[in-house]
């Protein structure tokens, strides 16, 4: 009732935005309303940086209707929108670092007089008293200075240049804690002063304290708009997480066999806490936690791509031909750079990690026999390509991911270490990795499964841990886990969510 | 798109044989002149086989030139060693020799880039003033003559014996082309280098020792440019310190024009091969019409500019 | 071995005046120094207070070919009968004109007493030359002529007149190979020369080089109005590679040319190499210029037919001396020539031929 009475600042409906085959949003709505603190949560990969990167005019959407202060709102670039007054504050800072503070927060905005700029330090000096930082040099390089300054400065150039609406991308994620207190003063005033600020955490004890209202993003749609702040954290999980499980997850039953892999006292990046556990045939663990919880680099150092800082692993003994070739697999997450030679064939992507395999006589490679092996793998994945000699960046994500998991089948690797295996890849092919996965396991593989999308997590694996700034939380069944737990481990590295 | 850039230096061939066929004097489709042509196109033609595993797996030698130079020289330092009477094994040993030299060259342009992570082209850059600063200092900056051994021989375009038919040179050339095909398609190695120049985080990744297949990639066009040197000999007969400058640049475009991506991950032996052809083509036709050599210059870098072209196109698909 | 260990001994000797040789690193630091073979005559007599000892550099095209060995050591001869120093510096590649240009600039910089050089380039190299005669060094230009008047003499074989000698035996060899069939009706013509005849130039800009390239042609006009000249338009290039490769072409293109004329060593070489591998060394005449070891060997088989043998070790001799003489005041010539011989099999074996091509040049560079 109240709301119809205020005009809302920014009013989106509708909105949908599509990369390639990928939809990262499909039917996006939002509200924000003058002098709100606003915040927007949500999964990776469930579309709040699109979201983002379309109010801050960097993508212009497929569909919807977006108005600002009543107005259509289509700005052709982060200047329009900058000087409609929307501004982000980036997650990587977007900061010249060899100009002093002033610069900074004038940028774009110089004044001159026949070309030759005019100061205006003292309007710079304003706007960071204004927000609590007077003791920051306006002449200050803007290399030299911490994280949380450099957040500063660039809220302090979105005030400058009159910005309504400042959107922050995780603004607190690599902030230590009494600078989030400092941050958390910095909104309060300005939403005093009727700015208002969309605000994107993963932290949900954060977002209670600082948001006035909360939307929840999932899989591109708005799951839930407008909730109170007083909303209970596990409502707000509930509709982060809630959508029908069950159906594409595959039901092949799986025995746990002996242990494969034995991991003790593993510490994968400095300062972490040491990681301790067992892998068995038959098993798929699964590890959650947010980006730059150490997933990655656990699964890396393992695989041998990084220098663990202490622990030992060990092998059980090989069985039968599996001994052959490297017995651990690693799919990386990052499937352009890292994952697959896009401009080579499917062929030699899918058969690199592999080759001695196809080697005859006189060391030539036995072409006809490597071309069965990667046809038969194909189908058995059901990669939809139309030559195994043709480049692997012609396929869709789906098919792409497919073929760098035919590579673990096709080295014979016993354990596979997964890095999100099914991001970017559309509902259908995720259902096919799956089973993949969960008919690799049964066949007597070991699993490592590293994964930020829960519901996935909870229903392709048997077992589940949580990293949480490059510690990992014990190892429990899935059913010893609820998705609030999972949350509010990977949020606060704690059991309870505060 | 792609079938056309396979095709393309083929295409290329073709047409300025027929524009010189049509343009020149009648001598330039005869038989003699076509085996000139292919002796020509040897020295190039073995520098860019080496070139071609170094371009393929995304690296760069500037250095091949100086090192054929240096390759001369100490070959004929080595016929040198007994005087006037060589005996038998001595043009061999003194054939490895150069070879042998050519790897090590080789082999520093790869432990310098992989091992210290310099980039290839700063290295070779260096290295090709190095060498052929070594060169001139093995040569005492003349010409080093040697005695007469049948390695002279390796270029006549009327080899001895007569069923050769073609010279020696253009022998080894062709079945050096047919081996380095077949190491790129059929071997792993070959397989590596590939995926090595098309991304080197996923060789990584797939547990190809990285720093390892590139120096050998270096050895190996090293060794190449040490026969090229050999060869190079054989022209002259004798070591030249200042022989191939500015040949490193012939040699890449040569790959460059067969179908090799600077980029790394392309690139074919028959297509380099066609390459240094085409060079040869060119320069023996300017000669024959008595074309200036200005438009010689302006033809060659012409087409290096629409393969290039060529390939972006290709890329677009 | 012998050759490898000479070679080593060569460079230890070349560090036996190691301050020296600091201190002229240390007098031309700031430009690329273009692979040298510098070494400063040290057996000079020693200067005293009264006469300050002349330091003259000698820069020439090149330092890889025997030629400019040669030069150096009549250089070095002038220089120790003058008690000068010698200093020899050049750039590595005979068409790095930079790097000439950078040597002269150096020594100018440096502020020697005179420059004895071998212009790479008739009008590139003018502005450096001006620019150290400015600077009070006495100039002197051997073996190519430069375009400027700032220089005090020019010391060479007259190029254009070497060209004609080399026209006239050429006249010579085409009328002995027909005079077996003196042509009816022409028994009054000046020369019965016959054939068709090719000129492979050098290098486009190369004014010694066109000069004896003119030379033979207006030579062949006067001496065998008759003969018909079929090429005298493509460039062999610096190196006797490309001069190998335009010759293969050239003859491949010309199956019937009776003599061929080339300018200079390295095409000399290279064109010959073309006819070995061509099976046509002998039978088509061949005229060169400048006397290698290897083509005096092709002369000796009969595949060069004659050399014009320029006199280097006199070029370098004089030209020092010209350069010394015209520091202290004394009036020189213009222009000096030094003169060109033509051999052949015939008279290879006097003794003023022998001093020509072998002149002892450990005597005067000390290896």
């Amino acid at each position: 009732m109240a709301r119809e009475l205020t005009v809302p600042l920014l009013r989106l409906r509708g909105v949908r935005k599509a990369f390639g085959a990928a939809q990262a949003l499909r039917n996006a709505d939002l509200e924000i309303a003058p002098g709100e603190v606003h915040a927007l949560v949500g999964e990776n990969g469930a579309g709040k940086s699109t979201l983002i990167s379309i109010l801050g005019g960097a993508l212009s959407p497929d569909a919807g209707s977006l108005e600002f202060l009543g107005a259509p709102y289509r700005p052709a670039g982060p200047r329009e929108a900058r000087n409609l007054g929307v501004a982000v504050v980036h997650q990587e800072l977007a900061l010249a670092p060899h100009l002093d503070v002033e610069a900074n927060i004038c940028l774009g905005r110089e004044r001159s007089r026949l070309g030759f700029l005019i100061g205006q330090e003292r309007r710079a000096r304003e706007t960071l008293e204004w927000l609590g930082y007077g003791h920051l040099d306006p002449r200050a390089r803007v290399g030299g200075l911490g994280v949380a300054e450099r957040q500063i400065v660039e809220i302090a150039r979105a005030l400058f240049q009159d910005a309504r609406l400042i959107l922050m991308d995780e603004p607190t994620s690599s902030l230590p804690a009494h600078d989030v207190e400092n941050l958390f003063a910095v909104i309060a005033r300005l939403k005093a002063r009727g700015v208002s600020v969309v605000y994107i955490s993963h932290f949900l004890e954060e977002v209670a304290r600082v948001a006035d209202r909360i939307t929840v993003l999932r899989d591109g749609e708005t799951a839930a708009a407008g909730l109170p702040a007083s909303t209970p954290a596990r409502d707000i999980l509930a509709a982060m997480v809630g959508r029908p499980l069950g159906e594409i997850f595959p039901s092949i039953h799986r025995n746990l066999g002996d242990t494969l892999l034995s991991v003790r006292g593993w510490v994968s990046r400095p300062g972490a806490a040491p990681a301790d556990f067992h892998l068995k045939r038959g098993q798929i663990l699964g590890l959650a936690g947010l980006v730059g919880s150490g997933r990655s680099s656990l699964l890396r150092s393992l695989y041998g791509l990084r220098q663990a800082e202490a622990g030992e692993t060990e092998m059980a003994e090989a069985r039968g031909r599996e001994g052959s070739g490297k017995r651990i697999g690693f799919l990386s997450e990052d499937r352009k750079e890292e994952g697959l030679a896009l401009n080579l064939s499917v062929r030699a992507n899918a058969t690199l990690a592999g080759l001695a395999r196809f080697v005859g006589p006189a060391g030539l490679l036995r072409l006809g026999s490597e071309a069965r092996a990667v046809r038969d793998v194909c189908a058995s994945l059901r990669v939809r390509y139309l030559d195994p000699d043709q480049p692997v960046g012609s396929l869709s994500g789906g098919n792409q991911q497919k073929v760098a998991l035919s590579r673990l089948l096709l080295g014979d690797c016993e354990v596979w270490l997964l890095d999100e295996p099914t991001r970017g890849v559309d509902v259908g092919a995720k259902a096919e990795i799956y089973r993949l996965v969960a008919q690799a396991a049964a066949d007597g593989k070991a699993v490592l499964w590293s994964g930020s999308h829960l519901p996935e997590l909870f229903g392709i694996c048997d077992s589940l841990a949580v990293m949480h700034r490059g510690a990992m939380s014990p190892v429990r069944p899935v059913q010893g886990w609820s998705e609030s737990e999972v949350m509010a481990w990977a949020t606060s590295g704690k059991a309870d969510p505060a | 798109m792609k079938k056309l850039r396979a095709l393309a230096p083929y295409l290329g061939l073709a047409a300025a044989f027929l524009l010189f066929a049509a343009l020149g004097p009648a001598e330039f489709h005869g038989a003699y002149n076509l085996k000139t042509i292919l002796t020509q196109s040897v020295i190039v033609g073995v520098g860019a086989m080496g070139m071609t595993f170094v371009i393929i797996s995304g690296g760069i030698d500037l250095s091949v030139g100086s090192l054929i130079a240096l390759a001369t020289v100490a070959l004929a330092r080595m016929l040198n060693l007994r005087g006037d009477a060589v005996p038998a094994w001595l043009p061999w040993a003194a054939g490895a020799g150069a070879i042998a030299v050519g790897a090590m060259g080789g082999l520093c342009n790869g432990f310098l880039s992989a091992r210290l992570r310099i980039a290839p082209f700063i290295v070779t850059l260096g290295t090709m003033q190095i060498f052929r600063g070594g060169a001139k200092w093995l040569a005492r900056e003349q010409t080093v003559t040697a005695p007469a051994t049948w390695l002279n021989g390796l270029m006549e375009v009327d080899p001895v014996p007569a069923w050769l038919w073609l010279a020696p040179g253009v022998w080894v050339l062709l079945g050096l082309a047919a081996a380095v095909a077949v190491i790129l398609r059929y071997t792993v190695f070959g397989r590596h280098v590939y995926a090595l120049g098309s991304n080197e985080a996923t060789a990584r990744l797939c547990g190809i020792p990285v720093e390892r297949r590139r120096m050998l990639i270096y050895a190996v066009g090293g060794a190449l440019a040490g026969l090229a040197g050999v060869l190079q000999f054989a022209n002259l007969t004798l070591g030249d310190p200042t022989a191939a400058e500015g040949m490193e640049l012939d040699i890449i475009a040569a790959v460059v024009i067969g179908g090799g991506s600077l980029r790394g991950g392309e690139g074919r032996a028959a297509g380099s091969l066609i390459g240094a052809m085409l060079m040869a083509v060119l320069r023996n036709g300017c000669n024959m019409a008595g074309i200036p050599n200005y438009m010689q210059n302006i033809v060659v870098g012409a087409i290096i500019i629409g393969a290039m072209g060529l390939d972006r196109l290709g890329n677009k698909r | 071995m012998s050759e490898c260990s000479k070679s080593f001994r060569l460079r230890v000797q070349g560090m036996k005046y190691p301050l020296r040789a600091l201190l002229w690193a240390l007098a031309v630091p700031l430009f690329p120094m273009p692979q040298s073979a510098y070494a400063a005559d040290a057996q000079a007599p020693v200067a005293d207070a009264a006469h300050p000892k002349l330091v003259v550099a000698v820069i020439p095209k090149g330092t890889t070919h025997e030629f400019w060995k040669t030069v150096h050591a009549g250089a070095v001869k002038a220089g120790r009968e003058e008690g000068a120093e010698i200093i020899w510096q050049g750039p590595a590649k005979e068409d790095d004109r930079k790097g000439q240009i950078e040597v002269v600039q150096n020594f100018t910089s440096r502020g020697l007493d005179a420059i004895v050089l071998a212009p790479l380039d008739e009008t590139a190299l003018a502005r450096p030359v001006e620019a150290a005669v400015k600077r009070g060094l006495k100039v002197v230009i051997i073996d190519s002529d430069l375009k400027s008047k700032a220089f005090s003499s020019f010391v060479a074989t007259d190029n254009y007149a070497a060209g004609k000698l080399a026209a006239k035996h050429m006249a010579e060899i085409l009328t002995k190979a027909d005079t077996a069939t003196p042509p009816p009706g022409k028994i009054n013509a000046p020369n019965r020369a016959q054939g068709k005849v090719m000129v492979m130039r050098y290098l486009e800009g190369s004014a010694s080089n066109s000069n004896r390239e003119n030379g033979f042609l207006d030579g062949l006009k006067e001496y065998a109005p008759q003969v018909e000249v079929i090429s005298s338009n493509q460039y062999a290039g610096v190196t006797a590679e490309s001069a190998l490769k335009t010759s293969q072409n050239l003859l491949n293109k010309f199956i019937k040319v009776d003599g061929i004329f080339t300018p200079n060593a390295p095409t000399t070489f290279g064109m010959l190499r073309a006819l070995q591998i061509a099976g046509r060394a002998g039978k088509v005449k061949l005229i060169g210029f400048d006397a290698t070891a290897p083509l005096i060997d092709a002369m000796k088989t009969g595949e060069v037919q004659g050399l014009v043998v320029q006199d280097p070790f006199q070029m370098g001799y004089l030209g020092v001396k010209t350069a010394l003489a015209a520091k202290r005041g004394t009036k020189v010539e213009p222009r000096v020539d030094t003169g060109a011989r033509f051999i052949s099999v015939a008279n290879l074996s006097e003794p003023a031929i022998q001093e020509l091509i072998h002149p002892d040049l450990a005597k005067w560079l000390g290896n």
